[in-house]
């Protein structure tokens, strides 16, 4: 077999796990990652989930090493974070069958509230990384990162970012390889982590590093491109090693496949050999750090930015600030300004109605992560918290206690969607009971749109594709008693149950139904705007949906709305919202009335 | 062919993705190195959005530099007119005239910019359709994209069977023959 396609970064590691043999991989979904597991559905030998968090899915895919097979868990950067607890166990313990971490890091915060340097978190937990450059290298790195996996007996990291996992360059197909799966043999020493075990773990786990630290000396891992007559090295990977190769830059290149642990010997030689060592990495000093705290004198950050991407021209600044080459003169920019243009609820989503109703209620709301983390965003601006998966719900306890002590009396909101709700929700739910003052004014509002739609739609707990679990009956069984359920898509009714609740004097928590408007294809015959009834008043363009706009019509002075049918998908919120029945369906139809 | 540098503008849910998928797989039929990036994610749903394929016989990073772009495809007016100072003077500017109001034009807090053609007309070389109404003349609004690309394959060293076989091979079944015809007016229009 010898065939050459373009795959993304994330197809390519898919592809690269099949190849090696791997039989079980688990992720949480989170961009940059996801297409990673929806591209293991294309191998059939393959079994893959989405587990309902990223601890759980780290969990499974343990167990499935443990099991002796070839195992793969993918997730974006700040999913390391809520599985750390067993990472950190992991990495002391040993592994059986191969085990890749795929990190999906997020320079410049495309889809992602933080920008952490997971490389950090690899050294942190005693691991290898690996940091790939192109979709090619995804492949091979995670082939190679199973086999050292086994052949040093640790879990290993394949840090990969936004851009490479989306980027799509030429790969070369190989077979794949069958393994056999290895016997689990019971040993204490190896597989469970309390004291007296744990000591010989610590050193078992200092050997491993030291041994690959002398495996990384002259790996193929690691290219070194030699320049003659030039007293300049520079050092990188990943996607900037591709920025670096556009600019004909008189210097030798020391190219790092494996970023942690690095061959310091190694480095120590080329420093005897070069005047200037200057670290060309995205975000963090990692690999400079690891290079200062040995004594090699070289130069990095004070080049290059320690946040956001870093683009051929920000290497070319850096490398104009080093001396090393001349400034380009770039192209000005456009003559007319731009409007700004940010992301925003798709026509007919079912959160928008709610928003539209908290925005007119004019209360303090908490948001959490998912598509509705949009309602941070102009025009509904109302979640005034907005912080980590699943954090709501905790954060609503605790601000509530403390107004609550200070007598500051006024209503909390806070949000959460059926994604995050199995995420790391459910557990702040069963915190909320603890301590629970009668009269704490909390409203509680879960999105049940049955789908984990920010990444794209992936199944979750709530999906009536898979699980099904009825988040109304799970609460009831936890305890909560003040349950409402209302369906997005009718405006008034939920409108009057979301003011009434927001006033009661204790916990009241709201299931607010409907399917997500994309991955349900949602499409009824479109609205239009009567212009002759129409008073300009805004509220269907203040519910922000994509179709409206406020327009001039023939004979009419005014501005008045207008609705693009090519965009409408007939969700009906607008004509809901129209005080004088301006706004009507271009064809009766039964089937989304008011119910 | 020397090599080209493309990128593509738009917004968020027009199908970008897809399309640089099809530029890519007819570069590598026809022979060449090929890298593309371009922005996922559903936070970008609704966002500006763009990316880039570049074609060569060696292409080392996929991103384009400033001032290096050969070909700007514009899935729509103001995102195309955006990135265009990524073009190179004279470079070529393919633009959908569909207009798609960001949020801050819904509110009225901003206006749509008026003149952005006129303005990229005195640079670079410009084709602009309503790629819209190509497609509902075929009875399918969602081939905007293939018609920009039939009008980007002209200018390309790729065999138009290349680019057929493609696109058959990247789009459902059932809308195979839209996209086929759509590819066929993008790529006789003058």
């Amino acid at each position: 077999m010898n065939e050459k396609v373009v795959l993304t970064g994330n197809q390519a590691i898919a592809r690269g796990f099949y190849e090696a043999g791997g039989l079980i991989a688990s992720s949480y979904p989170g961009s940059p990652t996801v297409g990673i597991i929806e591209n293991m559905n294309n191998y059939k030998e393959i079994y893959s989930e989405f587990s309902t968090n990223e601890k759980v899915a780290l969990e499974v895919a343990m167990g499935a090493s443990f099991g002796g097979v070839r195992s793969l868990c993918s997730m974006k950067h700040v999913g390391v974070n809520i599985c750390a607890d067993p990472l950190m166990t992991f990495t002391q313990s040993t592994i059986n069958g191969g085990f890749v971490l795929i990190s999906g890091d997020d320079p410049g915060m495309h889809s992602s509230q933080n920008e952490q340097d997971n490389r950090v978190f690899g050294k942190f937990a005693n691991m290898a990384i690996l940091d790939p450059s192109d979709s090619q290298e995804s492949k091979d790195f995670t082939k190679i990162g199973l086999e050292l996996s086994e052949n040093y007996s640790m879990p290993f990291m394949l840090r990969i970012t936004s851009r490479l996992c989306h980027n799509r360059s030429v790969v070369n197909l190989e077979e794949r390889k069958d393994i056999d799966i290895k016997a689990f043999e019971k040993d204490a020493y190896k597989y469970c982590m309390l004291p007296p075990y744990t000591e010989k773990a610590q050193y078992f786990m200092k050997e491993r590093l030291q041994k690959l630290e002398d495996y990384a000396y002259n790996t193929d891992l690691n290219k070194l491109e030699e320049k003659e007559e030039t007293d300049t090295i520079v050092i990188t990977s990943g996607l900037v090693y591709q920025h670096l190769k556009e600019i004909d830059l008189d210097a030798s290149i020391y190219k790092l496949g494996m970023v942690y642990p690095i061959s310091i010997k190694k480095v120590k030689e080329l420093s005897k050999k070069y005047k200037n060592i200057i670290i060309l990495e995205e975000m963090m000093p990692f690999i400079e750090n690891e290079l200062k705290i040995n004594g090699i004198d070289c130069k990095g950050k004070e080049y290059f930015s320690f946040t956001g991407e870093i683009q051929i021209e920000d290497v070319e600044k850096g490398l104009e600030k080093a001396g090393l080459i001349k400034e380009r003169k770039l192209n000005e920019k456009q003559r007319l300004k731009v409007p700004s243009r940010s992301p925003q609820f798709c026509s007919g989503c079912p959160h928008r109605p709610i928003y539209d109703i908290l925005k007119k209620a004019k209360v303090n709301v908490i948001g959490d992560i998912g598509c509705y983390s949009m309602g941070v965003l102009p025009p509904f601006e109302v979640h005034n918290i907005n912080m980590s998966m699943g954090s709501s719900i905790g954060i609503v306890k605790g601000m509530r206690k403390a107004w609550d002590l200070a007598g500051n009396k006024k209503p909390l909101v806070a949000m959460i969607g059926d994604g995050t709700f199995f995420h790391s929700g459910v557990t702040g739910f069963i915190n909320l009971m603890h301590k629970l003052d009668k009269n704490a004014n909390m409203t509680i509002i879960i999105l049940d749109n049955k789908t984990t739609a920010m990444t794209g739609g992936q199944p979750n707990a709530s999906s009536d594709k898979e699980m099904d679990v009825s988040i109304e009956e799970l609460l009831q069984t936890i305890g909560f008693e003040r349950i409402k359920v209302l369906n997005q898509y009718s405006y008034k009714k939920a409108k009057s149950v979301i003011d009434e609740e927001i006033k009661h004097e204790g916990l009241s928590i709201i299931v607010a139904t409907g399917p997500c408007a994309l991955q349900y294809r949602m499409r009824h015959p479109h609205f239009y705007v009567d212009p002759d009834i129409c008073i300009s008043c805004r509220s269907c363009i203040r519910t922000n949906c994509p179709p409206l706009l406020m327009k001039k019509y023939d004979g009419h002075e005014k501005l008045k709305s207008f609705i693009d049918p090519d965009m409408c998908v007939g969700c009906s919120i607008c004509a809901q919202v129209c005080p004088v029945n301006a706004i009507k369906r271009s064809k009766p139809d039964d089937d989304l009335k008011n119910k | 062919m020397d090599g080209k540098n493309i990128l593509i503008a738009g917004v968020g849910g027009q199908g970008l993705v897809i399309a640089t998928k099809i530029i890519s797989e007819a570069a590598l039929e026809a022979g060449y190195d090929v890298k593309t990036n371009d922005v996922i994610g559903l936070s970008q749903r609704g966002g500006k959005v763009y990316g880039s394929v570049k074609i060569d016989s060696k292409v080392y990073s996929p991103n384009i530099p400033h001032g290096e772009c050969d070909i700007l495809l514009a899935m729509e007016p103001m995102e195309g007119y955006r990135y265009s100072h990524m073009l190179k003077d004279n470079g070529m500017a393919i633009v959908n005239t569909y207009r798609i109001p960001s949020t801050s034009i819904q509110q009225e807090v901003e206006e749509y910019p008026e003149g952005m053609l006129a303005d990229l007309k005195q640079k670079y070389n410009v084709s602009e359709i309503d790629v819209i109404k190509v497609g509902k003349e075929l009875g399918n609004t969602k081939v905007g994209n293939t018609v920009l690309i039939g009008i980007m394959a002209k200018k390309l060293d790729i065999k138009k069977e290349t680019w057929e076989k493609v696109i058959q091979k990247n789009v459902p079944e059932k809308f195979i023959d839209h996209n086929i015809k759509a590819f066929n007016i993008g790529y006789s229009y003058k």
